[in-house]
């Protein structure tokens, strides 16, 4: 099959759907498939052999922060030549709704359209003013992809549809394979946490209560932290004997995140809300490091109803520790637990999803017209 | 004399408006119906794959149900496609279903997608221009395919 994929977000800036475009077209080129990737990159970023840049991004303020668009006579020029070029049998476009790449290639598009739905914000003015012009878009698309279930209500909510739920594929073998650290997990116990610890709803806090519980009776209990963020502000009052126990690494490149939940014995997530999905968790689950995560719907979904993690009420400190503390004190069920999550995340390895988004791709064009005259009309 | 260039003027844009609604009506309700030709060879696909799965278990209720299916009238095809969903799902878990399994999937999917098209080509023909000008007398209107989830569970696999 001859692919076409839209990436609105400069490919050369990290984010979700660009890491999202990136694996899904290289896993779509390692099954023998011909793949294209249009995105906006600035002139000299060094990008894959399959990707075509169409230009530099202009930041533009939308929904109270500023977004990088590529939008006008410039890119639409860049995405019909692209379009024409490409002759392919199926346009996979990444959040179409918003003014940039992906909705020029759905209003130019000749071919089956596929788009994925990442983000679960709520409705911005803007979008609520575009309804109607939107509606000519949302009229292109033949199939819809949802990367999670709250993605897909948002969808249902604002445009009237909900979208094939598909995960977020994780590369499992790149986590299974990651080296530990050196010198973790070391003998007393580790426990890992990765994100931006100084923002409320990741839960960094309750980590921090639980951790002053366990540390009495565990001293070489460690607690081994990756993500941006002031380490000071996060430990203000904190205990010494809590602040001796807290490696912080920083941002951290994809290769050290995977060496990071290798070197724990644990992972922690310790959210209390706004989590669509819950990436971590199975990057964790695939590094084969058992999971305690508190009981919010999205991860006890991703933990296969609870059963291949450790799952605690969100918020509750003290549940945490004795999670914490039940778990590190029985191997047995630590591998009964990576196992089952290990044979859950083979669900989510990019063969696999990959292979799910084929069969939408195979369905939009199934179910398209075809061009070059109406059958008997 | 300014105010005949205006009428022209909205007589024309008027004009361009309804040709270009009249073409996105046309290109609607072609999809429409591709997205239904599509549902229906899933439909059959899936009920072909039951009669075989029924023959080599032995089913009766289930080939019963692939036959009433496969030769349903239209006016009772969600209802025979129901009861074969749910004798289906009455088919313990086994390697045979896999097949069916898929079969199933792909009719979810292309329904999903053939009730997008219909929802698209019905929010145009309500428009209020259209119905005053009875834009869309030309293409009957589409109907939703009404049935419940086909999906069937295949489980997590044991090790």
């Amino acid at each position: 099959m001859r692919i076409g994929i839209v990436c609105p977000y400069s490919f050369d800036v990290p984010g979700g759907v660009q890491n999202h475009v990136h694996d899904l077209a290289e896993a779509l080129i390692r099954l023998g498939h011909e793949v294209s990737v249009l995105a906006p990159a600035d002139e000299d970023a060094p990008l894959p052999p399959y990707v075509v840049s169409a230009g530099r991004a202009v930041p533009v303020p939308y929904n109270g922060s500023v977004a990088r668009l590529a939008f006008g006579p410039i890119s639409a020029t860049r995405v019909r030549r692209w379009l024409s070029a490409g002759r392919f049998d199926v346009l996979h476009v990444h959040e179409p709704v918003t003014p940039s790449l992906s909705m020029l290639a759905v209003l130019y598009a000749r071919t089956p359209v596929v788009a994925t739905f990442h983000t679960a914000t709520t409705r911005s003015r803007a979008m609520a003013a575009a309804q109607g012009a939107l509606q000519v878009v949302l009229e292109k698309i033949t199939a819809r992809i949802a990367v999670s279930d709250l993605a897909r209500k948002v969808q249902v909510e604002h445009l009237d549809g909900g979208g094939w739920e598909i995960p977020n594929g994780v590369a499992v073998a790149k986590f299974a394979d990651a080296v530990p650290l050196a010198g973790w997990p070391g003998t007393g116990g580790a426990v890992g946490f990765l994100g931006r610890f100084t923002e409320p709803r990741k839960g960094f806090p309750i980590l921090l209560n639980a951790l002053s519980r366990l540390v009495p009776a565990r001293p070489d209990l460690r607690l081994l932290v990756a993500g941006p963020g002031d380490p000071e502000e996060a430990l203000a009052d904190r205990a010494r004997a809590v602040r001796d126990r807290i490696t912080f690494l920083g941002k951290v490149s994809e290769e050290d995140k995977a060496r990071m939940l290798r070197s724990v014995d644990l992972y922690v997530a310790p959210n209390t809300g706004g989590e669509s999905f819950g990436m971590i968790l199975t990057e964790a689950m695939a590094a084969g490091t058992p999971v305690v995560a508190s009981d919010l719907d999205a991860f006890r979904r991703v933990l296969d109803g609870g059963r291949a993690g450790a799952v605690f009420p969100a918020g509750d400190a003290g549940a945490l520790a004795d999670a914490i503390a039940g778990l590190l004190d029985d191997p047995a069920r630590r591998a009964e637990l990576a196992d089952r999550a290990a044979r859950v995340v083979a669900g989510f390895d990019w063969p696999v999803v990959a292979a799910r988004v084929l069969e939408v791709y195979a369905t939009a064009i199934e179910a398209a017209p075809r061009l070059g005259g109406v059958a008997g009309s | 004399m300014w105010w005949i260039v205006a009428v022209v003027a909205v007589v024309v844009l008027i004009a361009t408006y309804v040709t270009w609604i009249a073409a996105r009506l046309d290109r609607l309700h072609a999809r429409a119906a591709a997205a239904q030709a599509a549902l229906d060879a899933h439909l059959v696909r899936r009920a072909a794959a039951a009669a075989e799965l029924a023959d080599t278990l032995g089913r009766g209720d289930l080939r019963h149900a692939a036959r009433a299916a496969l030769e349903a009238v239209p006016e009772e095809r969600e209802l025979a496609e129901n009861d074969l969903t749910r004798e289906l799902r009455r088919v313990p878990v086994a390697d045979e279903r896999a097949g069916i399994v898929d079969a199933s999937r792909r009719v979810a999917l292309t329904r999903q997608v053939h009730n997008d098209s219909v929802r698209d080509a019905l929010a145009v023909r309500r428009r209020p221009l259209v119905r005053l000008l009875r834009l869309a007398r030309r293409h009957p209107a589409p109907r939703y395919f009404d049935v419940d989830d086909p999906m069937l569970d295949p489980g997590v696999p044991a090790s």
